[in-house]
């Protein structure tokens, strides 16, 4: 277990030791890449520091809220514009690891590191959310939806780094939740759900729903969210949705759970998820 | 008021401050130099013919100092049947299996050199469960014994049985009778401290190692086997035990990697160290047995108990730890929680290609306690009987002699049960009006709490050593693991000696230094080390007032001096200090005195001084120092394993856990609203001991009950780390744990005081699942108890539901 360690200062500095150093991986907070280095599950030849790229920290509340990828979730937590316009999101922090994990975890290391359980993925995908991507050669923006290609598995280019998350502006009667169930406090997602909804005159006119660790990747229900659309987010809508969410997602059975009960965690929590929105207006609840 | 000074106060743990400090030294903050790195290559199938091992690569490795493989070093045999071997020759049995092991100068080069290791390996036909490996034609893990003989079956030759009472005559006045399987998984003793060794020799062939063990003399008996196969026959071995991080069992056995790191420090000639990460901990040391256990019970048409029948079934696993003796332990509640008067007991032990086992705390009690209390609330609703009431009318009395024999000379149960009753609200909470998916349940426990005797001797040694200030060292063969051994004994050192607590120091263990003890378990430290302690403050004590005699009256005057230099004045003696005979001393605080005047000062004497003055004599010949040594054995019975008969435990401790749970019925997950625990002691020796005792065992039950399992997938280990083997954390723990405690003050024990280590555990999860049954009338009986356990059962009466309605 050795390699080379790299801390540069700049974007461009750390994109010139990514090209040329074949077998190197970026590192932001480390704790899933040093946990799966200590655990013999990757042997990078190099790391590379991203904590220290100025160009990555930061929120700026523009036309999109853009959150640098080297933000902290700690930060995230205490970010105004967050909580104010993005609650799904700071749901999603709450249960999420412990103090010392968030303290040292970053929003760009949950995205890049994809797991199917990654909580700040169902909420981000109920927001719209989009990626910046940056090599050598330039920018790219892309919907988060399409950066998830497969467990641990994204859309970046070899030497390609993650530099932004952006967010819509939120406007009008928009509602949104995040709810997760684990077996124990600290633990990863057994199931994750995340609801929203934007109301107008007391019926359904914009419907975003994602769900997390039933599918190889952090999953948009666009079908099931289709039945929402139109609705007054009644019993019965509410129901149908919770039913029609299974076949959109493909749970498996591992040393976590089983399939059976993800698929049928999933309907409680999207039920449980629809009727908070439905009952309190704007807020996120855990 | 206490008539004790010091037993029972809230006296601050002596090692506590070192373990804040991160000063304590464990054995991952011990080198030594010229140390060496161990590291073992393990098995890479459940079973398999081991064709070939190629260490080639491994030796050629810069900083490699050995490489070993059966081939290379004598066969060493060890375990508790003797069916392992240290390094495998032949075949490997469980993925936990020992191939070869490196030693090399630094860690990260060891942990290479393994992986450069090359095994060709044959595949063999495998079984995972009891019932396979039992199967007719089922493939053989052992094909001999340890002695070479030929084996027939998978069955470990460890007979444990038990019947008493007139079983058909008992089934005939039954008017109810339930009966189940219930099953527990196998789970992980999850200690903070990982396990580690330093193994050296000097130049002579004496071995010293520094070990995480609970069993300091019994591991010198096994790695004296090791000498005797380097050749080093009639060598001494020493074992020194440095601060241990918690052992819940794990130390009670020794392990492959403690024989490893021996013979590579006889291949090197170098100090070598062998430490296990949290996953090596988990892979490659030993849990805590699965077990199966049937059983029926029957009471009278009042609700007395009329009989019991219990059939355990245990994986043992690839090779026999002491942990396969179990079924000693569970003898003690199938056949005593209560008063049964017929009881059939049957256990058999069952060899897999399943990581081999080992014992945990409570030893076979959770296990058994988990099928006896469940089903008890089961025949309670089938007698239409509150389950509170007929654990009452059934609650064993002081002076019982149970149907194992088992002689109760204190027992708290009824109280325990009273009381748990009250603070858990019991009527108010079980009555109709209870909110739905709320329920309360309760589970009571008998546990050894004065030894438990399935060895030779169950007895302890202790020295005690006064030095010229006052100070006494204690040298005690029991190992403080974070328990509060060392708590317990020194307020019972100094009330029994009559210094204060400041002045104990209880040394490291050490096989040189400590005197035997057969191994800290079985709830049986404080009690074994009291007891000890109390005859050596005797004998101590009484030479002291021997001295006394001489010594006393030149002090006094000294005394006396001092004060007329001074010019004070002191008020007459009231009796002749020149002439004190030895029954009027006292020592109380580290003054001693003269029971006449306890308070005047002129007339005590310090300790220290008095032990100066006894120490430096202008005469020769013989002088004196004060060290006294007793060794206590317990007066208890090994049991006669074929019947099952035996007094083995001198005190036994009594209990009773009361839960309240909310069940979200949408999700399965149930959450607990508090917890009650009474438990009868005996005598509360260290209450902050105790405490963490009772609240550790409680968390570690509410992981049993809840969460834990260790996952296999034909013989691997799937969860083999904390990322997925999910134990209750500090954030889980939200409710309220209430702790209360019964004195009973036992006639065998130090001050009165029962074994208390090990309750904790035992009564927790039949007590939560009674809960569950009591809030939404579903039983689960198999451990743990997940969402997806009561989603399904949920499912399931609701369609039994649908379907008598439909019909
Ligand atoms: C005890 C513990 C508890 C945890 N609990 C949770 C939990 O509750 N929920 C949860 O979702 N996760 C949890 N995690 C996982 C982990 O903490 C999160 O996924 C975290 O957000 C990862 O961020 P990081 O900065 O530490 O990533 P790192 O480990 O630094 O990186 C993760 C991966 O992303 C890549 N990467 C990082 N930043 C960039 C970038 N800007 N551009 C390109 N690639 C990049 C790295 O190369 C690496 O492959 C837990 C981990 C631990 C150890």
């Amino acid at each position: 277990m050795s390699y080379d360690y790299h801390r540069p200062r700049s974007l461009a500095e750390a994109l010139d030791i990514a090209a040329a150093t074949p077998g190197a991986r970026f590192v932001a907070g480390g704790t899933d890449l040093m946990v799966q280095i200590h655990k013999r599950a990757a042997a990078p030849a190099a790391l590379i520091s991203l904590r220290h790229v100025a160009e990555l920290g930061g929120i700026d509340n523009g036309a999109r809220l853009r959150i640098g990828s080297s933000v902290t979730l700690t930060e995230l937590q205490a970010e105004p514009a967050v909580a104010a316009g993005y609650p799904a999101l700071i749901d999603s922090m709450r249960p999420f690891g412990s103090r010392q994990i968030r303290n040292m975890a970053t929003l760009g290391g949950n995205l890049c590191n994809a797991s199917p359980g990654a909580d700040a993925a169902p909420p981000l995908l109920v927001y719209d959310a989009v990626v910046e991507l940056r090599d050598r050669a330039g920018a790219r923006e892309m919907a988060l939806e399409e950066f998830f290609v497969g467990p641990g598995e994204t859309a970046l280019a070899p030497g390609e780094v993650m530099t932004a998350i952006l967010l819509p502006p939120r406007a009008g009667d928009v509602r949104s939740v995040y709810l997760r169930k684990a077996r124990v406090k600290m633990d990863v997602a057994t199931v994750s759900v995340a609801a929203l909804v934007e109301m107008e005159e007391g019926s359904c006119v914009r419907a975003r729903l994602a769900a997390g660790a039933v599918a190889p990747v952090p999953k948009r229900l666009r079908d099931t969210e289709g039945l929402l659309v139109g609705s007054p987010l009644d019993d019965a809508t509410i129901a149908r949705v919770s039913t029609a969410a299974a076949d959109e997602i493909s749970p498996i059975t591992d040393v976590r759970s089983t399939a059976d009960y993800r698929r049928h965690l999933t309907g409680v929590l999207l039920r449980r998820a629809l009727e908070r929105l439905r009952a309190a207006p704007g807020e996120g609840v855990l | 008021m206490s008539k004790y000074r010091h037993v029972g106060t809230e006296a601050q743990r002596p090692e506590g401050a070192d373990k804040l400090a991160g000063t304590a030294r464990y054995i991952h903050d011990i080198t030594v130099a010229g140390m060496l790195h161990g590291a073992i290559k393990f098995s890479e199938h459940a079973h398999a013919r081991i064709v070939h091992i190629d260490t080639s690569r491994a030796r050629a490795l810069s900083g490699v100092r050995s490489v070993i493989t059966a081939d290379d070093v004598p066969e060493v045999r060890y375990g508790f049947m003797r069916d392992n071997l240290v390094l495998k020759k032949g075949k490997v049995r469980q993925f936990r299996d020992e191939v070869a092991a490196v030693a090399a100068i630094d860690p990260d080069i060891a942990r290479e050199a393994v992986d450069l290791i090359e095994v060709e390996y044959e595949p063999l036909p495998s079984v995972f469960t009891p019932e396979e490996a039992l199967a007719e034609g089922a493939v053989l893990i052992h094909e001999t014994d340890a002695a070479g003989r030929p084996r027939t079956s998978n069955v470990v030759p460890l007979p444990c049985r038990h019947a008493s009472g007139d079983l058909d005559a008992a089934k005939e006045r039954t008017a109810h009778v339930v009966e189940g399987t219930y099953t527990v998984p196998r789970i992980q003793q999850a200690a903070l401290g990982t396990s580690g060794c330093i193994a050296e020799f000097d130049r002579n062939g004496n071995l010293t190692i520094t070990t995480k063990t609970q069993i300091p003399f019994l591991a010198q008996r096994d790695f004296n086997s090791i000498l005797a196969a380097l050749g080093l026959e009639g060598r001494n071995v020493r074992v020194v035990v440095p601060a241990v991080g918690g052992a819940f069992g794990t130390g009670l056995d020794t392990h492959a990697y403690e024989y490893i790191s021996i013979l590579l420090a006889w291949t090197t000639g170098k100090p070598v160290r062998i430490l296990y990460d949290r996953e090596q901990e988990f892979a490659y040391l030993s849990p805590r047995q699965s077990a199966s256990m049937f059983i029926r019970q029957g009471c009278d048409a009042e609700g007395r108990f009329t009989f019991r029948e219990v059939d355990v079934v245990q994986d043992n696993g690839a090779y026999t730890s002491w942990g396969a003796t179990y079924p000693n332990v569970m003898l003690v509640a199938a056949t005593s929680l209560y008063r049964v008067p017929a009881v059939r007991f049957d256990s058999r032990i069952v060899y897999t290609n399943n990581t081999y086992c080992q014992a945990m705390r409570g030893y076979g009690n959770p296990e058994i306690t988990w099928p006896i209390e469940s089903s008890l609330d089961d025949l309670a609703a089938a007698a239409g009987i509150d389950p509170y009431e007929m654990r009452l009318l059934n609650s064993n009395q002081p002076g019982d002699v149970t149907p194992m024999g088992l002689k109760l000379a204190t027992c708290g149960l009824t109280e325990c049960l009273d009381r748990t009753a009250a603070r858990i609200d019991w009527k108010e909470a079980r009555g109709p009006e209870r909110r739905t998916a709320r329920g309360v349940g309760m589970a009571s426990l008998i546990n050894v709490g004065g030894g438990g005797k399935i060895y030779a001797s169950d007895g302890s040694g202790i020295i005690l050593k006064l030095d010229d200030f006052g100070h006494v060292n204690v040298a005690y063969g029991g190992v403080e693991m974070g328990q509060g051994l060392h708590s317990a004994l020194t307020l019972m050192v100094a009330e029994a000696l009559g210094v204060e607590p400041e002045n104990v120091h209880i040394n490291e263990t050490d096989t040189a230094t400590s005197p035997w003890d057969v191994g800290t378990h079985a709830s049986r430290g404080a009690f074994m080390a009291g007891n000890a302690a109390v005859m050596a403050c005797e004998k101590l004590r009484a030479r002291i007032f021997e001295h006394a005699e001489k010594v006393y009256p030149a002090e006094v005057e000294r005394n006396l001096a001092r004060l007329r230099d001074r010019g004070e004045d002191v008020s007459p003696a009231g009796f002749d200090y020149t002439s004190v005979t030895r029954d009027r001393f006292d020592l109380q605080g580290g003054r001693l005195f003269v029971v006449d005047a306890p308070d005047e000062p002129w007339l005590q004497i310090d300790l220290g001084r008095f032990l100066r003055a006894v120490h430096f004599t202008k005469e020769g010949g013989v002088g004196t120092i004060f060290t006294e040594e007793a060794f206590y054995e317990p007066p208890t019975e090994l049991p006669d394993w074929d019947r099952g008969i035996g007094n083995m435990s001198a005190s036994y401790t009594f209990g009773v856990q009361g839960v309240e749970v909310e069940v979200d019925v949408d999700t399965g997950e149930v959450r607990i609203l508090r917890l009650v625990a009474v438990t009868d002691v005996g005598r509360v020796l260290s209450p902050q001991a105790l405490r963490g005792q009772m609240y550790g065992g409680i968390a570690q039950g509410v992981g049993y009950a809840l969460y834990e399992e260790i996952k296999t997938e034909e013989g691997r280990i799937l969860n083999a780390g904390f990322t997925d083997y999910k134990m209750p954390s500090a954030a889980d723990l939200d409710f309220p744990i209430e702790l209360e405690f019964v004195e009973t003050d036992d006639p065998y024990g130090p001050f009165g005081a029962k074994g208390a280590g090990e309750p904790g555990i035992v009564a927790t999860a039949p007590a939560v699942g009674n809960a569950i049954f009591d809030a939404i009338g579903v039983r689960i009986l198999d451990l743990p108890i997940t969402p997806e356990k009561i989603i399904r059962a949920l499912r399931e009466k609701e369609t039994a539901v649908a379907g008598a309605g439909g019909g």
